[in-house]
């Protein structure tokens, strides 16, 4: 089991209860206004809507100390878009694990029978359609209908694969990204195929939802495809397809002869090394959303197994060592990189970046069962970008795109949202 | 112990459906308070129902609900500790996260006006882009800037220069258990918040006293603090260097020095010149367990700590910081500390003057952002003990008391082998006063490390009444109800002033009085 409340025992007690959660690392606030770090216990107050209150509330399970599963506690648990900004927050000052207990109680709960209706919905259209919006699997592939490109699932050969993943294949309004990314991929000389209507879910959304029953067959399936199709290299346009795959997939014990890549890393090596030239000036001021995905979430976890042994009389020493995740390895740069390289763009930066970003709000199944929280969520980022003079957001994953738009939609605003892909598309 | 139904919406009614709850799940989290516990994480009652007010007037609505049902309240910030919690069945709880606004920065009479969950941190930036900079307590800046300056001590080590919360409090408005509003100082008469005394007898020492009423008087829902004159950068820029944040430009005319001295009198006795002469920002005499925490963790901390290394470079050490406004002061400040350092047999440590040094310590010190590493993360159960502020003597004395009563239970191996002084101290008022904290590091889940851990504990309470140390900070509230009867003989009977203070302001007892008195009988 890749989720186990018992594995998190001593975080779940170890917890000082000081709130350092529900900010951003202390020495990086910048302002008041945007001095929160998490979306849940900002939007809802009570303590336990925070990565504490949810360690206190998975240990309270852990225990047995909560009798009846209530409406409100499975509230509690879900209105969280697993962000992991409580993580890195609790990490600057500890070797505390905050999202994977997080994870583990919604396991606990699935364990228990406890879900909400709304991801049985998610689920049923994973087991059968492959996808998590309940989209017929036949029309996965219809985002690149037209385009000359290898199917791979049809016995085709490449060495790279691009795997789009549920939001790009499905939602026509940024489908065109995924074709526009394929394009640019063969631009550049790059030897690139996609896998069709045959793509799967990379599941992971399932496991941030707790369901890895679910997520272990579709990682392992995609693996198995991918091994099957002979590609050395997997490239995503979604960051959340990529951080699953970068650092849960290598959890399952699997051989993985291929490298995992986002989109903005291959782009910006492809700048790089001049076989993607940016000529056409955009002129505008734009800043640069970090999804949680691509940044702090995708370092490679590396769960800890180990025993605790008291020296100096009380210390705790783990043995082994623990391999803290603070999320500072995460993809900050190429992103930044490309937009910079872009003639005409002023990047500028918001308040909250990086390990320390604010999330979008779509994560974790929040987009599909609590729109309003989700759209909350992204307008504080909005408001963000517009406090730092920026015209436009640029983000690198169709769930925060997604998202934002909808935000602006709902309040009026017109604040373009682009992806990475779209301005180089553009500049070209 | 739960609420009525008819009480229940009679709160509703007031914070909305959404601020309100008795969900367990919701009353659960709340009951996670490792600090104060005598083992583990669960505080043994939990409140009837949480309520989230978002005014003033919501918060008098519900004291009078209170006074009215005879229903207990407690009041909460930032909610770290026990104390936060009610220590009475069937008590209300008022997490008081919503009322969160930063209301003015008054930047020619320097002082801001907060609500009460206002951290550090937030008015810290806020008062840097005015030029100005705030007092940060000892545990964070992620704690109330309210709730220190109103009803909990309130000490930390940039007191050198910045005084303390409760001295640094002006204008207050206070809802009184009853439900009454009571303005403190020129806020009484309309004339705004830039004085917390008079008109009159002033209310402050009966509001707060030497150490606050830990939520057992009410609850303060505005008030205003001094600030003090920031000569650095409007913003302080990071860059990472794991695994820490440091300031991506070293600041102008500010310069942190270690030093170490031969014996503890030396070292006190540099303290005291260096606050006669009135040239620091911030003073910590800091602990070889606590620099070595700060520094490293797990295996890394153990084996620089069996080498002896950290031992032997700061057995009796203090960090000093100087910080001027221009070139002239910063040399003049420069040549007086090393006067004062070369008097007192002080030597400055090797790394003292390297950039790394500069750059480690600065966010430590001016954002106090680092406090967890060497307090609650080594062991999991931290506490402490002594706390009475006063004189540099007395802060001596303390630590003598305190490490060979530490010794004993080191030697036991029930809590964390720091090297049995492991204070805290500091120096408030440019050495007007001294204050020591003795920490305690163990293992609340052990049930003997914390029973050893609370021994230890009682055995320091009750040193500060025999060897005459003064009043136990954090003790009198987390030992709770009929605890200050404990200390109050030996302190001019102040627990009887207490009682009668009760009496006067709450007569229905309906603040709870578990962390401070009951009315008196």
């Amino acid at each position: 089991m890749l989720l186990d409340l018992k594995d998190y025992m001593s975080d779940m007690k170890g917890c000082a209860r000081c709130s350092l959660c529900k900010w951003p690392p202390l020495a990086q606030i910048k302002s008041w206004r945007f001095s929160n770090t998490c979306p849940s216990i900002t939007r809802y107050n009570f303590h336990a809507y925070s990565g504490g209150g949810r360690l206190a509330l998975g240990l309270a399970l852990a225990e047995g100390k909560l009798e009846d599963i209530s409406d409100e506690l499975l509230n509690i648990v879900y209105h969280c878009t697993a962000c992991g900004a409580c993580d890195s927050s609790c990490k600057y000052n500890s070797e505390l694990e905050v999202l994977w207990p997080i994870y583990s109680t919604r396991a606990h709960l699935i364990s228990m029978g406890y879900f909400l209706p709304e991801h049985s919905m998610i689920l049923d259209s994973l087991r059968k359609e492959d996808n998590t919006l309940m989209k017929p699997k036949a029309d996965r592939g219809k985002w690149a209908d037209g385009l000359e490109v290898k199917d791979l699932s049809r016995g085709e050969h490449a060495g790279v694969v691009y795997h789009a993943g549920c939001q790009y294949c499905y939602d026509p309004e940024l489908s065109i990204t995924a074709r526009e990314t394929v394009t640019l991929l063969q631009k550049a000389g790059v030897d690139v195929g996609i896998r069709g209507s045959q793509e799967s879910c990379c599941g992971g959304m399932a496991f941030q939802l707790g369901f890895q029953g679910e997520f272990i067959k579709f990682a392992e399936s995609n693996i198995d495809d991918w091994h099957a199709a002979g590609v050395s290299t997997v490239v995503t346009s979604c960051a959340c397809c990529f951080g699953i795959m970068k650092s849960v997939y290598p959890l399952l014990g699997k051989e993985m002869k291929f490298e995992v890549l986002h989109i903005t890393q291959y782009l910006d090596k492809l700048i790089k090394e001049g076989k993607i030239r940016l000529n056409r000036e955009i002129p505008s001021r734009v800043t640069y959303h970090d999804p949680c995905n691509l940044g702090r979430k995708s370092e490679i976890y590396i769960p800890w197994k180990g025993t605790e042994k008291k020296v100096l009389g009380q210390f705790i020493l783990r043995e082994p060592e623990k391999v803290i995740h603070r999320g500072w390895n995460g993809v900050y740069e190429p992103p930044r990189d490309i937009i910079k390289s872009i003639p005409g763009i002023k990047l500028v930066e918001m308040e909250r970046i990086k390990e320390y970003s604010w999330c979008c709000g779509a994560g974790a199944g929040v987009k599909q069962c609590f729109d309003d929280f989700a759209l909350w969520t992204a307008s504080e980022r909005i408001a963000e970008a517009k406090s730092v003079g920026a015209e436009a957001i640029v983000t690198a994953c169709p769930w925060c795109e997604r998202n934002f738009k909808d935000a602006i939609a709902t309040s009026g605003d017109a604040m373009p949202v682009y992806d990475v892909v779209e301005l180089v598309k553009q500049s070209m | 112990m739960g609420i009525s139904r008819d009480v229940y919406r009679s709160f509703e009614s007031v914070v909305g459906t959404e601020n309100i709850s008795d969900d367990p799940a919701i009353l659960r989290s709340y009951m996670y308070q490792p600090f104060g516990s005598k083992k583990g994480v669960w505080a043994d009652i939990s409140p009837a129902a949480v309520l989230m007010p978002a005014s003033t007037e919501e918060v008098v609505t519900i004291a009078r609900i209170c006074n009215r049902h005879h229903i207990v309240f407690k009041a909460m910030s930032t909610g770290w500790g026990i104390h936060n919690l009610p220590g009475v069945e069937g008590a209300v709880s008022l997490d008081l996260r919503r009322m969160d606004r930063i209301l003015e920065i008054d930047e020619k009479n320097m002082f801001a006006v907060v609500e009460p969950y206002v951290i550090c941190a937030q008015l810290q930036v806020e008062a840097m882009r005015k030029g100005l900079n705030c007092h940060i307590i000892g545990a964070g800046s992620n704690t109330s800037v309210l709730a220190s300056a109103t009803s909990v001590a309130g000490y930390g080590p940039d007191g050198l220069s910045m005084g303390y919360s409760g001295r640094n409090l002006l204008g207050v408005e206070w809802v009184l258990p009853t439900g009454e509003v009571v303005k403190l100082g020129s806020l009484s008469t309309g004339s705004g918040w830039f004085c917390g005394d008079g008109p009159g007898p002033s209310l402050r020492g009966i509001m707060r006293g030497w150490e606050g009423a830990w939520g057992g008087l009410g609850v303060f829902t505005k008030c205003a603090v001094k600030l003090f004159p920031w000569n650095g950068p409007t913003e302080l820029e990071m860059k990472t260097t794991p695994p820490n944040y440091v300031l991506k430009e070293p600041i102008k005319y500010y310069k942190a020095s270690f030093f170490n001295f031969p014996t503890l009198e030396n070292l006190a006795e540099a303290a005291r010149k260096l606050g006669e002469a009135e040239i620091g920002y911030f003073i910590s005499r800091l602990s070889p367990a606590f620099i070595g925490l700060q520094m490293a963790a797990g295996a890394d901390y153990v084996n620089i700590w069996n080498t002896g290394m950290l031992q032997d470079m700061s057995k009796y050490a203090f960090l000093f910081v100087i910080f001027a406004g221009t070139e002239g002061e910063f040399e003049y400040l420069q040549k007086v500390l090393a006067a004062i350092i070369e008097e007192t047999g002080g030597q400055a440590s090797p790394i003292s003057d390297t950039q790394e040094m500069q750059e480690l310590t600065a966010t430590a010190v001016i954002k106090v952002d680092a406090v967890l590493r060497s307090s609650f993360r080594p062991t999991g159960g931290f506490n402490t003990s002594f706390g009475a502020m006063d004189t540099m003597d007395l802060a001596l004395n303390q630590i003598r008391a305190g490490t060979e009563l530490k010794n004993k239970y080191i030697r036991k191996g029930v809590i964390m082998d720091d090297g049995g002084d492991n204070s805290a101290t500091i120096v408030l008022d440019q050495g007007h006063l001294a204050y020591t904290e003795m920490l305690v590091m163990y293992d609340h889940h052990d049930d003997e490390s914390a029973e050893g851990a609370f021994q230890y504990i009682a055995e320091a309470n009750q040193a500060c009444l025999d060897r005459k140390l003064g009043s136990p900070i954090f003790q009198v509230s987390q030992v709770g109800k009929g605890k200050h009867g404990v200390f109050g003989p030996a302190s001019f009977n102040y627990d009887k002033w207490l009682c009668k203070i009760k009496s006067a302001f709450d007569p229905n007892n309906t603040a709870d009085p578990t962390a401070y008195s009951s009315p008196e009988e």
